[in-house]
């Protein structure tokens, strides 16, 4: 009887140390769906520009090729639609920095004074224009902090945003 | 050969009254110990209940994305009401009118003209709007206010620590520098709602000298989403605002309410585990004074077992008669006693969860106060039990 007590202490003294062993590792971006695979492009687009360099530049409906980092906020995607922010990268996220340990690094909470200007939204949108009603994530198989070159269209508001309805996206690593 | 025999039912009936004083004290004991056990929990349903009945999932709340989940902080320009209005297809309309409702929620200090003391109360500069997202509040009393008047919610007495007596129709306030009459009084089903005192925005952000707003809530038409309105947040980078379903934003404050909740069930295993250990020392003095009378009734032929169940069945019919009491006491006098609690005030409710939790409170009382003392009673040997003084 002891022995099945210690033997049974035992395994359970094993079993928690192999269960807390520390934040389980974030798990490797699944690939793009069925319907996602027309928009991920298998070559980087040429041309490529910083978030900044378009938002400065780009004008209403014109073509762009965008290069940055998905975030800039805790939860960069929209729920339900295929769309998601992007911020340059000249801007560092949290991890990267000494001594950070942030949970949400892709948040850029470190730079809140600059990160208005230096982010966009990119929309996967169908044939109606309409961005598509599947989380980004399964569609394109994308995941925070990735660095992504879009290729689409440049929509500009009155107070300086960018949006940019993609029809390809890259993925630099 | 022989049948497992029963000590009679009534025997334990007429034991209990044989020592009136020891039952009545004891029973005033476990109607005490059940009595906190409801309290404490009609408290944690009370709470539960204002957060879920404040929120309606087709109501999406718009505001400062620096505000985290404290609205209070929050700060949007004034023109974010008219632009979500005008760029999204999916907010509901009625008779011409938008599902748009422009709020200014703030925490302030406020006084009754009449009496003296600070009390500090929860004001929401609103528009006729707001009734429409809010389906749940309804005036009971008076009218919608106009300029210089405010609707007071059911609970603001509460929250304000005050007599309500302050607070009826034609009675003043005073606050952020100017008087306020009472127009009317409402009721929201149990919301959160209920403890803040509304007032026209207008009129609010000329008191106050500021024209933005802390929230917009929109509400969505049947079948639009709410993904739409986080969508233009998103893409409006420069207004900085966040759209957050008004049941998740309630949630997220439940979340935050959770060390309450768990310090409320810990009193409630504590009291109960202190009612236990009064039932065990009752039952402990009773064993021991009748040693004589359970060894005579072996001699006379009961076995063991039955005189034990009919030591845990006295322990039952009185705790069960406590736990009687104590929910008549809990039903009639504490259910919608209304309690003033940081943000807010809630009703506490008495409800079939609070009842299942108390009574089964009261029937543990019984069982496990009466089973040492019983085992012990039994291990008495007739001889020796005869034998006792």
């Amino acid at each position: 009887m002891k022995k099945f007590v210690s033997a049974a202490l035992l395994s359970s003294c094993v079993a928690l140390a192999i269960g807390c062993s520390g934040p389980a590792a974030n798990p490797p971006a699944a690939g793009p769906s069925a319907e996602g695979a027309r928009f991920r492009l298998t070559a980087e687009p040429a041309s490529a520009q910083d978030v900044k360099a378009v938002r400065e530049s780009a004008k209403d409906e014109e073509e762009v090729t965008i290069v940055g980092r998905i975030g800039g906020d805790v939860n960069p995607w929209v729920e339900g639609q295929a769309a998601f922010m992007v911020v340059d990268n000249s801007l560092k996220p949290c991890n990267e920095k000494d001594d950070d340990a942030c949970t949400t690094p892709w948040d850029y909470c470190c730079d809140t004074d600059v990160l208005p200007q230096s982010k966009a939204m990119v929309k996967i949108v169908g044939d109606d224009g309409r961005p598509l009603s599947t989380d980004a994530r399964k569609l394109l198989g994308l995941k925070e902090l990735q660095t992504v070159v879009v290729r689409g269209k440049a929509k500009r508001d009155d107070s300086g945003n960018l949006t940019v309805l993609a029809d390809g996206v890259f993925v630099r690593n | 050969m022989f049948r497992f025999r029963l000590l009679p039912w009534d025997y334990g009936i007429r034991n209990l009254f044989r020592r009136p004083t020891r039952t009545a004290l004891t029973l005033a004991a476990l109607s005490t110990v059940v009595l906190l056990v409801l309290v404490v929990a009609a408290f944690i349903r009370g709470l539960e209940g204002s957060l879920a009945a404040s929120g309606d999932p087709s109501v999406i709340l718009v505001y400062s994305i620096n505000a985290s989940s404290d609205i209070e902080n929050s700060s949007i320009p004034a023109r974010t009401g008219a632009l979500l209005s005008a760029s999204l297809d999916g907010i509901d309309k009625r008779f011409g009118q938008s599902f748009v409702s422009p709020e200014l929620y703030i925490g302030t200090r406020i006084t009754s003209v009449a009496d003296g003391p600070l009390m500090f109360g929860i004001v929401r500069g609103v528009t006729p709007a707001a009734p429409m997202l809010r389906r749940q509040v309804q005036i009971t009393e008076g009218n919608w206010p106009g300029p210089g008047e405010i609707l007071v919610g059911r609970l603001v007495p509460t929250k304000l620590g005050c007599d309500p007596q302050l607070l009826t129709i034609g009675s003043t306030l005073h606050f952020d520098g100017r008087d306020w009459k009472v127009s009317g009084r409402f009721t929201a089903g149990g919301a959160a709602f209920e403890s803040e005192i509304w007032v026209p925005l207008d009129d609010y952000q000329q008191a106050l000298k500021r024209q933005d707003l802390s929230l917009v809530a929109v509400g969505l038409a049947p079948g639009a989403m709410a993904s739409d309105v986080e969508l233009f947040c998103k893409e409006r980078v420069d207004l900085e605002i966040q759209a957050v379903r008004e049941t998740d934003y309630y949630a997220s404050l439940q979340t935050h309410y959770r060390p309450v909740r768990i310090l409320g069930w810990l009193v409630v295993s504590l009291v109960a585990g202190a009612g236990i250990f009064a039932g065990l020392n009752t039952m402990y003095g009773a064993v021991v004074g009748r040693v004589r009378e359970l060894s005579t009734l072996q001699a006379i032929g009961f076995r063991r077992r039955a005189i034990a169940i009919s030591l845990i069945q006295e322990s039952l019919l009185l705790s069960t008669a406590a736990s009687l009491l104590a929910c008549l006491i809990a039903v009639f006098i504490v259910n919608g006693a209304a309690v003033r609690f940081t943000m807010g005030a809630f009703s506490l409710r008495v409800d079939s969860v609070v009842i299942l939790v108390g009574c089964g409170t009261g029937l543990l009382l019984g069982l496990v106060g009466a089973i040492p003392p019983a085992i012990k009673a039994l291990r008495y040997s007739v001889l020796d039990g005869l034998k006792a003084v």
